[in-house]
């Protein structure tokens, strides 16, 4: 555990980073600058859902045995479908509560070229989910066999999150692009 | 009546024709080719119920329920074989299933689970299929004890 000044002290060199950072100074200024923000977030919900997934699925990676051998390949899936969400997928997502309310502006044509991307790699998308399925698949087997419940049903509820993305989250994101592209206003 | 009948198995049909008349043995030769026939039209055929159960706990229960009326994150698959697609009432097909319109056998099984996704562009069942032809005639015959 960490002492309360230790915390401070911590606070301070972070602080101090991001402002090299932000200069463009020394080296830490350089590790800072090399993990910028994302331009774009995802939905919070979605944030805490990729992170707990990912907590799950870590913990699982140190099980003896088949189930953590079979949770330490789906690791290596999920965080680069997680990435591959956090980059283009979800982001659009977040201008869903404004379109609702019937607001649609300039600003937002930066999630035009998102979904036009969803649209164009559906099918490479598709196919990671098939991987994700297999792999949840021989997850579930493995945790079958260990009599290990936490892992059949964190492979379980995977399976029905792949197909809430295929069915729910990546055609809204295709909708949302249309949707902009016939409400902002020609030439935008 | 022939002398020597004919097994319909096909594994008993080779010996039959060493020992029929010739009359016999084109008979034989022609319910042969009837049964190797049927076996090709009919994957389930040749599978083992037993190792099919295994198959689909490993590949299809995380998504399929085998029981009846259980629909899960994909249809229930009791009674499946001989039934129309996407002809489970309370199940939401996607719109590509609903407009197969094909009737669940062991040929369609078998096209549909070789490539789920070249049988039927569009589907949400995130499957990539199942390559290997005697798993998969296993399996066939598993779905088709589920009655």
């Amino acid at each position: 555990m960490h002492s309360r000044p230790a915390i401070t002290g911590s606070l301070v060199a972070l602080a101090v980073g991001a402002w090299l950072g932000a200069q463009g100074l020394g080296p830490l200024g350089s590790a800072v600058a090399q993990q910028p923000a994302p331009p774009h977030l995802i939905p919070q919900s979605l944030q805490i859902e990729h992170e707990d997934t990912l907590e799950r699925l870590t913990i699982l990676t140190h099980r003896p045995g088949a189930v953590g051998a079979e949770a330490r390949k789906a690791l290596v899936l999920f965080k680069a479908h997680i990435a591959r969400e956090s980059e283009f997928i979800l982001p659009p997502l977040t201008l869903l509560p404004e379109l609702a309310d019937g607001k649609v502006t300039p600003d937002m044509k930066w999630a035009l070229a998102m979904s036009d991307r969803v649209k164009t790699e559906r099918e490479q998308i598709f196919q990671q989910h098939t991987q994700i399925t297999d792999a949840m698949n021989a997850l579930a087997v493995a945790a079958r066999a260990a009599h290990d419940k936490v892992a059949q049903e964190f492979a379980e509820a995977a399976v029905g999150d792949s197909l809430n993305d295929a069915e729910l989250l990546e055609p809204m994101v295709l909708l949302i692009g249309d949707y902009l592209r016939a409400k902002l206003p020609p030439g935008q | 009546m022939p002398k020597h009948r004919c097994g319909a198995a096909l594994v008993i049909a080779p010996r039959a024709m060493t020992v029929a008349a010739p009359s016999a043995r084109g008979w034989c030769l022609g319910a042969g080719i009837g049964v190797l026939l049927a076996i090709a039209s009919n994957p389930a055929a040749a599978g083992d119920p037993a190792a099919g159960k295994q198959v689909f706990e490993q590949q299809c229960s995380i998504c399929h329920s085998a029981q009846a009326g259980r629909n899960a994150i994909g249809p229930a698959l009791f009674g499946v074989v001989g039934r129309p697609s996407a002809s489970i009432a309370n199940y939401n097909y996607s719109p590509p299933f609903k407009a197969l319109g094909v009737t669940w056998d062991e040929a369609t099984l078998d096209k549909y689970l070789t490539g789920p996704r070249a049988m039927v562009p569009g589907t949400k069942m995130t499957y990539a299929g199942l390559k290997d032809d005697k798993k998969r005639a296993d399996v066939i015959a598993f779905l088709a004890t589920l009655k």
